[in-house]
């Protein structure tokens, strides 16, 4: 589809890039690879699934967006790429389900940086 | 123009800026008090207002005046110093080093668990650890003295003074009597340099 630009001639849109003006066009990543944070963390919360009432209270407080309820298997999964180790979600948990466990403990989990950023 | 030794600190911004500064200041202090040149330098790349992000601080030695001013970062670090241990497994800390490096962590770990840890532990030739933490009890949480203004709380209170200590006694680059006079924490500082585990490799 060919369309006048003041100033800039005629360009060809394709038809299935053309969107309507004021239009909301899909985010291109659900997560941004290129800023992870998990070696900011000393600790890492782990969560009790018996203990845990999935109060989904860990995924509003999270900061992050670190803690996601996955509807299928009935449980909290936890984001490791994103973490930061702030521990509001281990404050705030009423059952008691999160624990902070150093990160040394674990042989791996974290992304392996060249540089800081 | 003679050697430039080259050491780089890690440290978590914000909780532990301070102390990855006062190592290096008083490092450079030290240096300078054995008529050594020396360039200490801090807060330019790695933005450490940002609660546990890893920042780096670097210092500089030589035995003649150091011409090379603008170039801050260490390319090359001789001598890498981790204030906090969790830094080895989300950084490469040993990059750009030569065969033969030095690595000093801060940490109640074994030397040979935190080894693990390392995939291009090659490079080293020493590694030390320090448990600097239980010598001082916690670690300072303090703001004063960045951006040049007065340090209140006094240069070494914290886990910088026993770090101080651990670098003299592996590195031999700087004398304990010297370090005495800076530090405001001296017993930290003796036990820092008394208990420090050193393993040699390879």
């Amino acid at each position: 589809m060919a369309k006048e630009l003041p100033g800039y001639g005629t360009i060809d849109v394709p038809k299935d890039r053309v969107v309507p003006f004021g239009a909301v066009t899909p985010a291109p990543v659900c997560q941004q690879d290129l800023f992870q944070t998990s070696n900011w963390r000393i600790v890492r919360p782990v969560k009790d699934d018996e203990k845990c009432t999935r109060c989904l209270i860990c995924y509003l407080s999270c900061p992050d967006a670190c803690w996601v309820y996955k509807e299928e298997e009935d449980v909290m999964e936890w984001v490791n790429n994103f973490c930061k180790g702030c521990q509001i979600c281990i404050q705030e948990c009423p059952s008691g389900a999160l624990t902070a466990v150093p990160e040394l403990d674990f042989p791996d989990g974290v992304a392996r940086l060249d540089k800081p950023f | 123009m003679a050697k430039v030794h080259e050491i780089t600190v890690w440290a978590r911004g914000v909780i532990m800026d301070k102390e990855g500064r006062d190592v290096i200041n008083i490092f450079a202090q030290a240096a300078q008090m054995e008529g050594k040149f020396a360039q200490a330098f801090d807060n330019y790349e790695d933005l450490p207002d940002r609660v546990l992000v890893t920042v780096r601080k670097y210092v500089r030695l030589s035995d003649e005046e150091i011409e090379h001013k603008y170039v801050y970062t260490n390319d090359k670090p001789e001598v890498v110093v981790i204030t906090e241990a969790t830094i080895v497994k989300g950084i490469d800390i040993l990059r750009g080093m030569e065969k033969g490096g030095t690595l000093i962590i801060n940490t109640n770990r074994s030397i040979d668990d935190m080894l693990k840890l390392i995939p291009n532990a090659n490079l080293l030739g020493t590694v030390a650890t320090v448990d600097a933490d239980a010598i001082t009890g916690v670690r300072t949480v303090d703001f004063s003295g960045s951006e040049g203004g007065v340090d209140t709380s006094g240069i070494g209170k914290g886990i910088a003074s026993p770090m101080t200590g651990a670098i003299a006694k592996v590195t031999g680059m700087i004398k304990k009597e010297n370090l005495a006079k800076i530090v405001s924490d001296v017993s930290g500082m003796e036990r820092g340099y008394n208990e420090v585990k050193i393993k040699k490799l390879g």
